[in-house]
């Protein structure tokens, strides 16, 4: 469903060029769970936001099934990204002024396509993920827990084909994070959902059928022992 | 279930609302001053133009040495009293260019408990040739107007239809009250027919009118209509070039030499309304960069949520038009309310004619001033709006951290 192919992109910091990421290439396949671990700054990120078309690669490309991710229009881009993929973040990603719930629909604002049917229904997310009194709570008024379970609730509620994940279960305690995996889980399996995922934390990398390291740029597949 | 932008764009107004009090005060004040400044141009154009009209004469001959009292009557409403020979008006009737001819006769009563109700100004026409008075009267006369009776300007308050009060000891009735022109020098006086006027005077029960000698044979005023196919100005000329001692007023140039000095003083607080407008526009756009900087990383992520450029753009937009609306509403509605509250100061200090303008020329100032607020907003956010639209979304969300 998904090939990325010798992706690279660099930075220009002062005289020096950083290579963020230097000839990626991988293939996933529908239901895929993937992580990639790398230090702090190999690329991880950098490559998340290329395959989720949130920055153009200097060159290579990112093919989901036959459409050539940047060779579309911005427009294009920013209806594909709303219908067909998610992202949690590693920061506190929820607009303050909104409430849970709010935040938790605002994809929605975006899609004007008329098949908003084939979302799930946000009240029934933040129970899934236990927030269920907290719909009119506002960002503020959650721990961070709290808060990136609303993220993670956020990344469902498009029926996306694939969730691109950085760092999901920072904030989270043991507990919650395996209510979190658990979820992930259930999601991956029951509806097909590809999970792409940034991460230092084996509990998830357990979970994942597919592993990749980052280092300085360069992608290699790892085996996991 | 969904959301749409604009619930976003209002929570993101009333998250620092004391920041977007600030952005609708600046527009207000800009709203206000404009709309005050528009509304008195406004009113003394309508005014002017409208008191010309109303004067109903082309020309105005008065006495050459009383010119400046007779501007000073037509422009700041002070009865001033001047005569000349009577035979003049038939002079004029016959002059190339003249159409129509009205002799008109001033005199200011004396504030005498005695024998007139207050200080007033009193205009003696000609039934028979006027064409400046009766036509403007509110409600047309049901019969010619006989001794004793007047026609009341409208600035006069406290009589209507039907009163009526003393002049030179005599009981007037009021049989008409004239339309409101704005022009003091019309609607501050009582109109009598010069026969009846004169003749109240020669029976006054008080003697002592030093004028009664001089009224007989003379008139303050004549006022010609001149011939369409005349231009008034050469009219005017013809009749100073021919009769010796009068100089013939033009009324459009009064006017002209009223909107001249007027519009100065005007032009000169628009340009100062203008340069607190580019100030406006420049103050509220740094606001609103400071605003998208802050916000960087939540545009970011509505980026990667879906949001397309001009989504966007339209919140920011949406958030500087709704404000800017906000200030322009406030702000017309304080500036009305001041040229309401203090419209006898305004028309003191100005010293003109001067009237509320149309109530469909007021709607169009109204939406005029509201469309400049709402430029003043959008147009100060245009520049982050722009900015913000093209940043690339993992940019935008790494700007933030």
């Amino acid at each position: 469903m998904l090939e990325i192919t010798a992706v690279r992109k660099n930075y220009k910091i002062g005289n020096d060029i950083v290579k963020a990421v230097n000839n990626a290439g991988f293939k996933v396949e529908k239901g895929d769970s993937i992580m990639i671990f790398g230090h702090s700054g190999s690329g991880k990120t950098t490559l998340l936001s290329i395959i989720g078309g949130l920055t153009r690669p200097d060159s290579g490309t990112v093919k989901y099934g036959d459409t050539d991710l940047w060779s579309l229009s911005d427009n294009e881009l920013s209806e594909f990204r709303n219908r067909r993929i998610n992202f949690i973040f590693q920061f506190s990603s929820l607009i303050p002024t909104l409430t849970v719930l709010e935040n938790i629909l605002l994809p929605t604002a975006f899609n004007k396509s008329g098949d908003r049917n084939r979302n799930f229904d946000a009240k029934d997310l933040l129970t899934m993920v236990g927030l269920k009194d907290k719909f009119n709570a506002y960002p503020s008024q959650l721990s961070g827990g709290q808060q990136r379970r609303a993220a993670i609730a956020r990344s469902f509620i498009n029926n996306p084909e694939i969730i691109l994940a950085d760092e999901p279960t920072g904030d989270l305690d043991e507990e919650t994070e395996a209510e979190m995996l658990a979820l992930c889980k259930s999601m991956n399996v029951d509806k097909g959902i590809t999970f792409i995922i940034v991460t230092h934390n084996t509990d998830i990398a357990k979970q994942c059928n597919k592993h990749f390291v980052m280092n300085r740029g360069i992608l290699t597949p790892k085996a996991m022992g | 279930m969904s959301f749409n932008l604009s619930a976003l764009a209002y929570k993101n107004i009333r998250r620092k609302f004391f920041r977007s009090m600030a952005i609708a005060a600046a527009v207000m004040v800009v709203a206000a001053t404009l709309f005050s400044v528009t509304t008195v141009m406004d009113s003394v154009e309508t005014s002017l133009a409208r008191g010309t009209k109303r004067l109903g004469a082309d020309v105005m001959v008065v006495p050459a040495a009383s010119e400046s009292k007779a501007m000073a009557s037509l422009l700041a409403g002070e009865p001033s009293t001047y005569y000349m020979d009577r035979g003049i008006e038939e002079k004029i009737r016959k002059i190339e260019g003249v159409k129509k001819v009205a002799g008109q006769l001033y005199l200011k009563t004396a504030t005498y408990k005695c024998c007139s109700t207050g200080d007033m100004f009193i205009v003696g026409f000609e039934p028979d040739n006027d064409f400046t008075i009766t036509p403007w009267l509110s409600e047309s006369l049901k019969k010619p107007i006989a001794p004793r009776e007047a026609i009341l300007g409208r600035s006069i308050p406290a009589y209507t239809t039907g009163s009526s009060f003393q002049v030179f000891g005599k009981v007037i009735t009021i049989i008409g009250l004239l339309e409101a022109t704005g022009m003091q020098f019309i609607d501050n006086a009582l109109y009598m027919p010069i026969d009846s006027f004169k003749g109240m005077v020669e029976t006054s029960d008080n003697g002592t009118f030093n004028i009664f000698d001089r009224i007989n044979n003379e008139i303050s005023a004549i006022l010609v209509q001149t011939d369409p196919e005349y231009a008034p100005r050469r009219v005017a000329i013809f009749i100073e070039s021919r009769i010796e001692g009068v100089k013939a007023i033009v009324s459009e140039d009064v006017t002209a030499s009223v909107r001249k000095q007027l519009f100065t003083l005007l032009k000169s607080i628009l340009s100062i309304t203008v340069i607190l407008w580019i100030m406006s526009v420049l103050l509220i756009s740094v606001v609103f960069s400071m605003i998208v900087n802050e916000r960087q990383r939540e545009l970011g992520l509505l980026r990667a949520l879906g949001a397309k450029k001009r989504d966007i753009f339209k919140l920011i937009i949406a958030e500087a038009a709704v404000l800017s609306m906000a200030g322009g509403l406030i702000g017309v509605s304080l500036g009305g309310l001041f040229l309401y509250l203090f419209r006898g100061q305004v028309k003191a200090a100005l010293n003109v004619p001067y009237m509320w303008p149309q109530p469909l020329n007021l709607v169009l100032l109204v939406l005029i001033c509201l469309c400049a607020s709402l430029l003043t907003g959008t147009l100060a956010a245009l520049y982050p709006a722009l900015k913000s639209m093209r940043m690339e979304p993992y940019a935008a969300i790494r700007g933030g951290e």
